[in-house]
């Protein structure tokens, strides 16, 4: 083989030592992330830290997907997993109205493909007094939840989501979790 | 001069050879593997911007014309740095679509599961104030210092010194930068909720643009490029000492892309909004002052390189001394077009930068003529009459011959230009503006 040839199969060794680094980067990470279970137990009946100071009892048998699950100090999000229902909470730095923080909660879900909301929001409240506003949406395949809390330059967004009859057995024990949110400095 | 003969800075710099053309990357495997790697990261680009278009068609579109914008004075930058030595836009095109497209669209999925897996085997809390820092140098450093690889395995020829890798490392920082941003501005106008309002586009345009683009990823990159070109350039080097280089240099754009995604300072030492830009200063400042004093070092070593081989025709009426001492620097070079259009007007300037210009064209025809880095004899232009060598050396004249007819017989910087202390002061006091702007921008943002 002559010194050309040499230098074109370097060329392709290299080419492809090139390509096996994208495909491990985007692939195979994601598929050993996937290989590791995401669920974890929480405790039954204490408080869970979502970031910035908000706190929530997650429902009973209730397992928290860290994946999706990110406590920070002005921040944060939790997603609970029961059964095959979904209740995620999102807290985020807010500084405007009740009504303006459920405008924006309905719009985000209504961003997504196929999703849609069921009529008007009705009043809501967690155990400490802090009001709040609840509805329904629909997605393909699943129905779904929403409520969404404002105090102390907080908003919280919640949302739970799975089919029928799941969905029915387990709204009351996520319902008593929302309940349980609890806000920093409102005990 | 270089003890061996040759113009100084002569190891420094390996010019293009004769034998290289644009064709000959089409024979080239990686050739192919980095055509098919850009058009699957641009669907991949594409699908996600699309989506974001779907739901808000202006934001997004607004989010895409000002980043693309934002991209053109970045790139002349860039360009400009090697200015003797230009680079093919193809090529830079093609550094700039890999940061943009394949390292972008790669390093979505791998962050994602880095943060993910710190979340399973250390904490939530820790994925959230740390994934970022872990993550995204480790997925995105890789990903575009392996596109300054693609760029050597495509035209190892046009990668002549340690400047080039700058100038290709930049440019895949550039496209990243870009791309990421458009993405993030997007994401932003979905995380309001308010709908397709392109309030949330502008916001992140300033905080991501402005206040972090200076010291991100074009500043990273150029970092690793170096070290890659380190590494195709000073073959009179061991190669482990070479690879130590690189490796030194990967390692540097990590540790500065590390710092500043880490959540060190983040409060800004508790001081509100002065802290938190006391604190992306302390983060940035570093790391650009470092790729600032290597560009400098480079483009000397360079500039001496390319320089000399005009330096050696010893003739006049190609460059005179005193236009060879301006040639290497990009402030007299501008310095002796400001007095020219003192002197002759608009046409003066003009007439100065096409001199510039041929003469640096010339000095890289004469680069590429003797590879060995012995610079022709004096009689230069006898000794190439044919070629691109003579068609460089019929430019340089036809051009000094129309300086002359405008009465302003060479391009050098007025006697009177502004003295340094002037420059330094006229630079502190533009850095106080910006910083002072910049930070009332954060106030502004909810930055404090």
């Amino acid at each position: 083989m002559g010194t050309g040839r040499y230098r074109l199969l370097g060329n392709l060794l290299a080419g492809v030592a090139i390509l096996a680094t994208i495909v491990a980067i985007s692939f195979g990470l994601p598929a050993v992330d996937r290989a590791l279970p995401a669920d974890r137990p929480v405790a039954a009946g204490r408080p869970y830290q979502v970031g910035a100071g908000v706190t929530v009892v997650p429902p009973p048998a209730a397992v928290v997907d860290v994946t999706k699950t990110r406590p920070a100090a002005d921040r944060g999000s939790a997603l609970f997993v029961l059964d095959t229902v979904r209740y995620a909470i999102v807290v985020t730095p807010f500084d405007g109205s009740l009504d303006q923080a459920a405008t924006r909660l309905r719009r985000k879900i209504t961003d997504n493909r196929g999703y849609q909301v069921l009529g008007d929001s009705r009043s809501a409240a967690t155990a400490t007094g802090v009001p709040g506003r609840q509805g329904g949406y629909t997605a393909p395949g699943r129905t779904g939840r929403y409520a969404v809390f404002v105090a102390g330059g907080l908003a919280v967004d919640v949302t739970i989501s799975g089919a029928g009859p799941t969905l029915r057995d387990a709204l009351p024990k996520i319902t008593v979790s929302v309940a349980s949110l609890t806000f920093p400095g409102r005990a | 001069m270089d003890p061996a003969g040759g113009p100084a800075g002569a190891t420094a710099v390996r010019p293009t050879p004769l034998w290289a053309r644009a064709t000959t990357s089409l024979r080239r495997p990686a050739f192919w593997l980095v055509l098919l790697l850009v058009v699957a990261g641009a669907w991949r680009v594409a699908v996600i911007l699309g989506d974001g278009f779907r739901i808000y068609p202006v934001a997004t579109t607004v989010a895409i014309g000002l980043f693309a914008l934002y991209a053109i004075p970045f790139w002349l930058f860039v360009d400009n740095v090697d200015y003797l030595e230009r680079e093919p836009p193809l090529l830079l095109l093609t550094a700039f679509a890999w940061g943009g497209l394949v390292a972008t669209s790669t390093a979505i999925p791998g962050n994602a599961a880095i943060t993910n897996l710190l979340a399973k085997q250390v904490s939530t809390g820790f994925a959230a104030s740390w994934g970022p820092a872990i993550a995204g140098p480790t997925t995105e450093e890789i990903l575009k210092t392996l596109g300054i690889v693609a760029v050597v395995l495509i035209a190892r020829a046009q990668v002549n010194s340690v400047l080039d890798g700058v100038v290709y490392g930049a440019l895949v920082g550039l496209g990243f930068q870009v791309v990421e941003n458009m993405i993030y501005a997007v994401n932003a106008v979905g995380a309001a909720g308010a709908g397709d309002q392109v309030g949330p586009v502008v916001t992140t345009f300033f905080l991501r643009g402005f206040l972090a683009g200076l010291w991100s990823h074009t500043l990273f990159s150029a970092l690793a490029g170096a070290g890659v070109a380190y590494v195709v350039v000073r073959i009179d080097r061991p190669l482990w000492l070479r690879a130590g280089v690189a490796g030194g240099a990967l390692v540097g754009a990590w540790l500065c892309h590390f710092l500043w995604n880490s959540p060190l300072l983040a409060d800004g030492f508790g001081y509100g909004t002065l802290g938190v830009f006391g604190a992306l200063l302390l983060k940035g400042i570093p790391p650009l002052l470092l790729v600032l004093l290597m560009v400098r070092h480079a483009r000397g070593r360079e500039a001496e390189y390319y320089v000399g081989h005009l330096a050696v025709l010893n003739d006049p009426g190609i460059a005179t001394p005193a236009e060879l001492r301006i040639l290497g620097s990009g402030r007299q070079r501008a310095e002796a077009r400001r007095y020219a259009h003192g002197r002759a007007g608009i046409r003066g300037r003009a007439a100065v930068r096409r001199l510039q210009l041929a003469q640096a064209r010339l000095a890289v025809e004469l680069s590429r003529a003797a590879p060995s880095g012995i610079g022709p004899s004096v009689d230069g232009a006898g000794l190439y009459a044919t070629g691109d060598v003579a068609r460089r050396f019929r430019e340089v004249r036809t051009q000094r011959r129309r300086l002359l007819a405008l009465g302003h017989p060479e391009a050098v910087a007025s006697p009177r230009a502004q003295p340094a202390w002037q420059r330094w002061l006229t630079w502190l006091g533009t850095a106080t503006v910006v910083v002072v702007a910049l930070a009332v921008a954060i106030g502004a943002l909810g930055g404090g």
